[in-house]
């Protein structure tokens, strides 16, 4: 059964585009990060996959926090799996599993650590694995690979939550634009440039002055200027698709505006707008850090790369900080790059023109 | 026979623009003040050169294109007063096919959603009864079933043509105008599409304003044939009077152009001097007058009127003593 028909020329894309390794795997393994990023609690969490305890079982990850009292313990507050995974280790009926890193994002490993000289040590504390730190801590005591995989989470999420807005925004106002043409067409190029030469890290540092942004508030902030280009591309792609024969058949019998629009310039005009989706998904993940990093991004304690850079930067002898960041950060940006290329190639519309 | 349309002094330009301020400095008239009328069932031929306004014609009176003047009475209803909304309306009564059916079929529709899509805009029937409808569609122009579920880009040019054709004729209209419908087919296909568009029009009285330049094609087909010179209709009579008797020095050059079969056949080819004036700048007095054989002072300073001779119109001063 078929649950997504493709056209032909879709088809076509689409076998290109597998044809292409690089950009292919890319692909796979960049949707295999936000699946793992979905479920993220599943593979890294303070809280337990599943807790038997008196031969009842327990799946704390979703829900509820489950107090200590529970499991036995003398405390109400929300248990401390990794105490409770040790504290059942003897037993044979009682068990915790836990994920593969049992730390939160926003969980401070602060317990006393002494070196060789027992002379105690501080956060930053290098990669442990007895604790299952494997990339270390930073300089509060938090798990690096933790925040790392939360902080990709929240980036992905906001420049997807991004691409919607700007590309809604965009194709409307460019479709608008092309179709209308004329002095609309005229006016709006105007208006739109001078909106763009507005700098925009200016305005993001006076609204972060004003009020302390969130997720939702800096996503519009950054979609007030994001949508611009958007509008170029769709202006001239409705220009182009609208002076062809097909759109005066549609008219011909009898058409509305609406509907040439939303079946017939918008689908053609597709190949284009998907080979700038990965582009804006990397530009958006860059342009998140950067603030992040200036401190004008998602207040702390959000997990954000821009936050770990900026705390790497602080302290260079915490190597492992920066390493890990600059890592992850280089890995997720080549995947995209090689991906985009991959469905820009597939895509092109110089090779798969309907011209002919 | 009813009349079905008639259009009077139709005109259309196209403003030119340039210099600093991108003013327009002037006009190309593609269609100059042009009168016909067709009856139901006929078929209008118009033949000219490329570039002489015959498509934007077509264009015009199916409302693609604004007029800038004029009537156009489709059904004793001036189709140039209508509303938007009522246009739309009116438009299943009037389709069009066009020259090149790879641009005129959006690619990314398969057939039956391209079939169906005149069927959904003005409400004709439910999704089942579409399925159906296109079904029988498929069937007139001679295309299987199993067409329905493909893309235009698997046809041949002369099936895709078919395509067109059977989308033109969804809605049962009345009047056609079909732009050009065969010159982007293979000879061997032309034939084919044109007996089709003859078995339809037999099936379904429909009338045609076929736009062509070939003027064997416009002969096979037509029942009176309309010549255009620079957006203007210069001799409009029935398709055998044309051919036999042609009385506008333009139309008689067209028809000595005509290729014959028959080697032994021998008539002397009118060759006109020069090239076509351009409809941005056109000549004074009759259009054609700089390229005229005939020419005299007369048709340097005046415009000629359409005139008629027991049926067969023609403008052009000379018209009896040639």
């Amino acid at each position: 059964m078929k649950f997504f028909k493709m056209s032909p020329a879709s088809k076509r894309q689409f076998a290109r585009f597998k044809s292409i390794k690089r950009g292919y795997w890319s692909f796979v393994i960049f949707m295999s990060l936000i699946l793992v990023s979905v479920f993220l609690e599943l593979f890294i969490s303070e809280r337990a996959l599943l807790v038997k305890y008196e031969n009842k079982y327990y799946f704390p990850t979703y829900g509820h926090q489950i107090p200590g009292n529970v499991f036995g313990l003398d405390y109400e507050y929300e248990t401390n799996y990794r105490e409770l995974h040790e504290k059942f280790a003897g037993s044979s009926d009682n068990f915790v599993v836990l994920p593969l890193v049992p730390w939160g994002p926003l969980e401070n490993d602060l317990e006393a650590r002494y070196d060789q000289n027992s002379k105690r040590l501080y956060p930053p504390f290098a990669p442990e694995y007895a604790r299952k730190h494997y990339l270390g801590t930073d300089s509060t005591g938090r798990d690096i690979l933790a925040r790392l995989f939360y902080g990709f989470r929240i980036a992905i999420a906001f420049s997807i939550f991004l691409l919607f807005i700007n590309y809604f925004a965009g194709i409307m106002i460019g479709c608008f634009m092309g179709w209308l043409g004329g002095r609309t067409d005229l006016y709006m190029q105007r208006f739109i440039e001078v909106l763009s030469n507005i700098p925009f890290l200016y305005v993001v540092m006076i609204v972060a002055s004003i009020v302390t942004p969130t997720f939702y508030s800096l996503g519009f902030i950054m979609a007030a200027f994001g949508w611009i280009s958007m509008t170029w591309y769709m202006r001239t792609a409705t220009y182009r698709e609208k002076a062809r024969d097909y759109i005066l058949a549609a008219r011909s019998i009898g058409a509305t505006d609406f509907r040439i629009i939303f079946k017939h310039i918008i689908p053609n005009s597709l190949a284009l707008i998907l080979t700038f989706i990965p582009f804006s998904i990397s530009e958006a993940i860059v342009s998140l850090t950067s603030l992040d990093f200036l401190g004008y991004g998602l207040p702390p304690p959000t997990p954000s790369w821009g936050g770990l850079l900026d705390e790497g930067v602080r302290t260079l002898s915490a190597y492992w900080i920066l390493a890990s960041v600059v890592t992850a950060m280089v890995i997720v940006l080549i995947l995209v790059t090689f991906m985009g290329e991959a469905i820009r190639e597939a895509f092109d519309p110089k090779r798969h023109t309907t011209y002919e | 026979m009813t009349e079905i349309l008639r259009v009077e002094n139709l005109i259309k330009y196209f403003p030119v623009h340039g210099g600093f301020w991108g003013r327009e400095i002037g006009r190309v008239h593609a269609v100059n003040d042009v009168s016909f009328s067709l009856k139901s069932s006929e078929t209008l031929g118009i033949v000219g050169e490329s570039g002489c306004g015959k498509s934007t014609l077509g264009r015009t009176l199916l409302r693609l294109y604004e007029a800038d003047s004029g009537k156009v009475y489709f059904k004793n209803q001036n189709l140039l007063d209508l509303s938007k909304r009522d246009l739309r309306q009116m438009r299943r009564d009037f389709q069009m096919i066009f020259q090149d059916p790879n641009e005129s079929l959006n690619s990314r529709q398969t057939v039956e959603s391209i079939l169906s899509e005149p069927l959904e805009i003005h409400g004709v029937g439910d999704r089942q009864s579409r399925k159906e409808v296109v079904k029988s569609l498929l069937a007139k122009v001679g295309l299987p079933e199993s067409a329905g579920i493909r893309y235009p880009h698997e046809f041949s040019g002369g099936q895709r043509q078919r395509i067109g054709i059977a989308r033109a004729i969804a809605l049962s209209p009345s009047l056609i105008v079909c732009d050009e419908p065969v010159s982007a087919l293979d000879v061997s296909i032309q034939s084919q599409v044109l007996n089709l568009l003859l078995k339809l029009q037999s099936e379904m009285q429909l009338s045609y304003i076929f736009i062509a330049h070939n003027l064997a094609v416009v002969r096979h087909i037509s029942d009176r044939v309309a010549v255009m010179y620079l957006g203007e209709i210069v001799e409009i009579t029935d398709a055998d009077s044309i051919y036999s008797q042609p009385l506008h020095p333009y139309t008689k050059a067209l028809i000595s152009a005509v290729p014959t079969p028959d080697p032994s056949h021998t008539t002397e080819r009118i060759v006109l001097k020069g090239d076509v004036p351009s409809p941005f700048d056109p000549p004074f007095g009759c259009a054609f007058h700089p390229r005229c054989p005939h020419a005299v002072d007369q048709c340097k300073r005046e415009k000629p009127v359409m005139r008629d001779f027991n049926g067969h119109q023609v403008a052009c001063h000379l018209a009896e003593t040639l």
